[in-house]
């Protein structure tokens, strides 16, 4: 018998081999790689994207304002400087210029050793909810806070707080725990009224809080667009 | 003599595991029927060397129309929406099982003339 076959048999045994490695390591990405969350990465870039543009976007408001601003300070001249000073106020009212002064800084955190502690329970329990940061930003309000931020987010009239899936929505911007939220005001009044109902009812609950009074709180700007289509003024004195 | 194909298995595989080229989802379907066309190749071509009619262009010829029919198949099953290819993997799997039947047949006779001849 001659050793014709060898060569063929050899070229059949290296493909077998090549293709069935091939197919097992291939097959072995696959399980580590399933399609949904495949779409959700190119969700989260598509996110990722659309946020960079929004910052973009608020960069260029914000340089927008500063040349208004410019050319507003230019014509301070007699009569105008009373207007100037009412637009100075409203727009602090408006929070669109940053703001320094004293204040408290509150800090939130998911119960995260709670729900270490009990992984077979809702995770819901353990967990900051918008409503949470809702009711202590209205104590905060019923408290005479000037302005308020959360994660550097100033709230102002427009400013919802609002739920989307395990992140919280705060001017159209994401935010994950922890959370501080800045209030300037009276640091005393403010703590006072805090710590009595929200604050005390998640500390019951083992959620991490921190709060601390503050002598030189900086509450940064809004950064968004404020525009009115449906709103007119009327009846101004 | 069967050290030359076992080294082209380990050639084979260790070139097939250290290549890092990512297959396309729907191409993993073709994948797996050119594993199964190779390997009944290979079974099929020890089995002919053991009954003695080996022919290397026959076992060549038979794995390149075998996964170009099967891959076909696969193509034209997507086509029409039936997994055509479950058909070309039940093939290869019975020719499998047959070839590694036939070969143990010849083996275990081989065996036994030896025996009857000592």
């Amino acid at each position: 018998m001659s050793r014709k076959w060898l060569l063929p048999i050899t070229i059949m045994c290296f493909i077998a081999g090549f293709f069935l490695t091939f197919q097992l390591k291939v097959m072995a990405d696959i399980s580590t790689v399933n399609p949904i969350s495949e779409r959700n990465t190119n969700l989260i870039t598509i996110i990722n994207d659309l946020e960079e543009e929004i910052k973009k976007q608020e960069e260029l408001i914000g340089e927008t304002r500063d040349n208004l601003d410019k050319i507003q300070e230019e014509q301070i001249k007699g009569r105008l400087q009373e207007l100037q000073d009412s637009l100075k106020t409203a727009k602090i009212l408006a929070g669109l210029t940053p703001v320094a002064g004293k204040g408290i800084v509150i800090t939130v955190d998911d119960n995260t050793e709670g729900l270490k502690a009990n992984p077979n329970d809702d995770p819901n329990k353990y967990i900051i909810h918008y409503s949470q940061l809702l009711n202590i930003v209205s104590e905060l309000k019923v408290g005479g806070a000037e302005a308020i931020s959360i994660n550097g987010q100033r709230l102002i009239t427009t400013s919802e707080i609002r739920c989307v899936g395990n992140l919280i929505l705060i001017n159209t911007t994401r935010i994950a725990p922890p959370f501080e939220i800045s209030a300037i005001g009276s640091p005393r009044l403010l703590t006072e009224i805090v710590t009595a109902s929200e604050l005390a009812i998640m500390k019951l609950s083992n959620y991490p809080v921190d709060l601390k009074e503050a002598e030189e709180l900086i509450i940064p700007a809004y950064k968004g667009d404020l525009q009115f289509k449906y709103a007119q003024t009327k009846g101004e004195n | 003599m069967w050290i030359l194909p076992l080294l082209g298995l380990l050639a084979g595989a260790v070139i097939g595991s250290t290549l890092t080229y990512e297959v396309p989802p729907t191409y993993i379907k073709y994948m797996s029927i050119a594993v199964l066309a190779s390997l009944d190749s290979v079974l099929g071509g020890v089995r002919a060397l053991l009954k003695n009619d080996f022919d290397s262009t026959v076992l060549l010829s038979g794995f390149f129309t075998n996964a170009l029919l099967a891959a076909l198949l696969a193509y034209l099953g997507d086509r029409l929406g039936v997994d055509l290819y479950l058909a070309a993997v039940f093939v290869f799997g019975v020719r499998l099982f047959q070839n590694l039947a036939n070969i143990r047949h010849s083996l275990l006779s081989q065996l036994r003339n030896n025996k009857q001849v000592k």
